[in-house]
């Protein structure tokens, strides 16, 4: 199944607390894949990701804006693709102010408190998703 | 070559993902159920489940890039391999040890955490169809904190 807009049943997914990860490509073909600790919903063709330390993936997306995205619900086994382009960052504002309680709290919670530290809310617009059911 | 503590690593670590990239420069996802190091630790070989190929051998004869990260669940210690695809072949019947142990790790490693059961975990760990092998050529550090993004081989300034 692929759309084009994140479906309401995406947001539990997000919101569950397993971690995400992100792929993106530097101007000169190097791909890039990292862990992260959430993505946020903004609307149905927007995320948020936290730009915390990953200076590669932050730097490739000013390059390329290309990434893509795999969530992952344990309970299910699914897994969510989604292809997104890097749009812009912002350092304060209503989704910067809620990324950041968000991460300390998840800091906090896995011993990381003080390590973990939002330095934008880095928004990309959703180009496609696709649920890959779990076995 | 991967050194020793990072060959070390691998035997522990929980979960892993590879990354690559297609001739658009569109990055793509491929979740890994298992990996290998060669007897020279000069290689890596990758187990992916058949619902993740899509984009992966096309995009590696197209350009062979490929990203290779790992992380033991627990601790956060993570490093990313990067390197030049070599080949790739269906899973074979040896492989399925491999896969099972990195699968057990996984289950271990997210028991105490997530609090969900230990057969839905199992699932997760969806059985591989393919092995990728690539040549390491970078390995850098990205367990959270001030040294991610450091490369450790080869080393920095090298």
């Amino acid at each position: 199944m692929t759309a084009d807009r994140l479906p309401d049943e995406i947001k539990g997914v997000m919101e569950n607390g397993v971690p995400v990860i992100l792929a993106t490509c530097s101007s000169d073909g190097i791909p890039n894949a990292t862990i992260i600790s959430q993505v946020y919903y903004v609307d149905p063709n927007t995320v948020a990701v936290s730009f915390q330390f990953f200076n590669k993936t932050s730097r490739n997306v000013r390059e390329n804006p290309h990434a893509s995205l795999c969530l992952n619900d344990l309970l299910t086994s699914n897994k969510w693709l989604l292809q997104v382009e890097y749009d812009h960052s912002e350092t304060a504002g209503p989704i910067f102010e809620t990324m950041d309680m968000h991460i300390e709290a998840i800091a906090s919670a896995t011993g990381m408190s003080g390590i973990f530290k939002l330095k934008a809310a880095d928004i990309y617009r959703v180009k496609s998703v696709e649920k890959l059911a779990g076995n | 070559m991967i050194p020793g503590v990072i060959v070390e690593f691998l035997g522990r670590a929980s979960v892993a993902v590879a990354g690559t990239r297609d001739q658009n420069l569109v990055p793509h996802i491929h979740f890994v159920s298992g990996w290998q190091v060669s007897e020279d630790s000069t290689e890596l070989t990758c187990f992916i489940p058949a619902k993740f190929t899509d984009n992966l051998i096309s995009s590696l004869e197209d350009n062979g890039q490929l990203a290779l990260t790992v992380e033991q669940i627990g601790p956060h210690e993570t490093y990313q391999f990067k390197g030049d695809y070599l080949d790739s072949r269906p899973l074979q019947e040896d492989d399925l040890s491999i896969y099972e142990d990195c699968r057990e790790r996984f289950v271990s490693a997210c028991l105490p955490r997530f609090g969900i059961p230990e057969d839905v975990l199992r699932r997760y760990i969806s059985k591989p169809s393919l092995a990728v092998r690539f040549k390491v050529r970078e390995i850098f550090v990205q367990t959270p904190g001030p040294s991610a993004g450091k490369r450790l081989v080869p080393s920095e300034g090298s």
